[in-house]
């Protein structure tokens, strides 16, 4: 008896001083309070070989760099910019962009295949970051050239954070604007958001205390005049109500549109006429 | 007499869990100025000015913490202070540290700012300093504000990405 005291005894005081020296080391799930933005992972050395296997990436941000706040208020859209440091020529231009979150349970967030119509290949978007984590993008050039840049995130709860609901009459409305107005014959910003809850799967609905069926876009794909401007192959990672800021050039007027398929098969699409004047 | 002790491994384990010895707000450690709520029952109102006033006095900046008395998330922030002042208190300095006690059944509707003669609802007051959090009130909050009541860097929703030494520290040099 006096030996079962003692053990329950211990056992608070052992979890007491857990807690109490917890707070300086690492922070919580103990992933390391500090970390290199270029540091690897084990999840980027698998996914590295997954992807690239064995060709040379460059780290050095000449062709492409990643703007991600080190703390964004809310884990669940984290804005994340990807910017080129070069323009899209016929000649040599970003074939293809990978959007990784390391730590996210489906950690490829989006795969962009882009063509020189986008002028600049500079993306932007919001993503769920599960917890501490890096982020990186990897451009692959129309050469064969990989370059990635990474940032560090320190977040939490972005997959579980509860989802909004209000929307849920408009699903898969997809709508095109160009926030800048239009710049003919050059890279002209445009923004793509499609109404959509983009469940994940890992989400708690608090009335039936049953999870929430995944349901998330699949892939965006945006033509201007019926050419192909960029294919977006997309994941739950991405944060509600799906956005791209993207890059196009208007040589003509024409219709900029978007095909938009979700993860139960739902289709939709959104367009935009643009005019030169 | 086995159930005395299991009542006080429980006792315990709550005490740990929730983060203190039963003790609410931020720690004397850090001099907070407390500020508690007005207009009750129909609002909580919580007035800055009194604290700005100083600030712009003493040329200081505000960090301002919003705090519940029933929320453990805060009580670990808070023993988290607590139990690392020697280390922290220095890096405070060029801070007023104002601690507004609120409780988590105060919804973002009720909640109010007051900054001179504007009180605004905690939705308003977010838009009104540009602050990302707008959509969701979280218990804990952090503001760090200039004298003039402009946020020094977009705070992140609750205080779970700070509280090691160096995050908290990297914090107050407003490292983004």
């Amino acid at each position: 008896m006096r030996d079962t005291r003692h053990g329950l005894l211990a056992l608070a005081l052992t979890v007491m001083l857990g807690v109490m020296t917890n707070g300086s080391h690492a922070a919580p799930g103990g992933l390391p309070a500090t970390a290199a933005h270029t540091d690897s992972s084990p999840e980027w050395e698998q996914l590295r070989d997954k992807l690239f296997g064995t060709r040379p990436i460059d780290v050095s941000r000449s062709r492409v760099q990643l703007n991600v706040p080190l703390r964004a208020a809310y884990g669940a859209s984290v804005p994340v910019k990807i910017v080129s440091q070069q323009p899209q020529l016929p000649e040599l231009y970003v074939k293809r962009m990978v959007l990784l979150v390391d730590k996210n349970p489906s950690p490829v967030a989006a795969v962009i295949e882009l063509t020189p119509l986008v002028g600049q290949a500079d993306f932007e978007t919001r993503l769920r970051v599960d917890e501490y984590s890096h982020i990186r993008v990897i451009a692959e050039m129309s050469n064969g050239e990989l370059h990635m840049d990474s940032r560090y995130v320190k977040v939490s709860g972005g997959c579980s954070a509860p989802p909004n609901r209000d929307q849920l009459h408009n699903i898969g409305k997809t709508v095109l604007k160009l926030p800048a107005g239009l710049r003919p014959n050059a890279p002209t910003t445009a923004d793509v958001q499609v109404v959509h809850p983009n469940d994940t799967g890992f989400e708690l609905n608090q009335v039936t205390v049953m999870y929430i069926p995944p349901h998330f876009v699949r892939s965006i794909k945006v033509t201007y005049g019926g050419e192909k401007v960029f294919d977006a192959e997309l994941d739950f990672s991405l944060s509600e109500n799906p956005a791209l800021r993207f890059n196009f050039v208007p040589r003509a007027e024409g219709q900029l549109r978007a095909e938009v398929e979700d993860s139960k098969d739902g289709h939709y699409v959104g367009w935009l006429d643009v005019r030169m004047h | 007499m086995r159930w005395r002790y299991l009542l006080l491994v429980l006792w315990a384990s709550t005490i740990v869990l929730t983060g203190g010895a039963g003790a609410t707000g931020l720690p004397p450690a850090y001099a907070p100025i407390v500020v508690q709520p007005t207009g009750l029952p129909a609002r909580h109102e919580f007035d800055l000015s009194t604290a700005l006033a100083r600030a712009q006095r003493e040329h200081k900046r505000l960090y301002v913490y919003l705090g519940a008395s029933d929320c453990p998330y805060c009580r670990r922030y808070e023993a988290f202070l607590s139990a690392n002042a020697d280390a922290l208190r220095p890096h405070f300095a060029p801070y007023l540290v104002v601690d507004l006690r609120s409780a988590l059944s105060v919804t973002a509707e009720q909640l109010y700012i007051r900054i001179g003669n504007a009180s605004r609802p905690y939705k308003a007051f977010q838009r009104s300093i540009g602050d990302e959090r707008e959509r969701l009130l979280v218990y804990p909050s952090v503001w760090l504000l200039d004298a003039d009541a402009k946020p020094l860097m977009q705070m992140p929703a609750g205080a779970g990405t700070f509280e090691t030494v160096p995050e908290q520290i990297e914090i107050l040099r407003l490292e983004q």
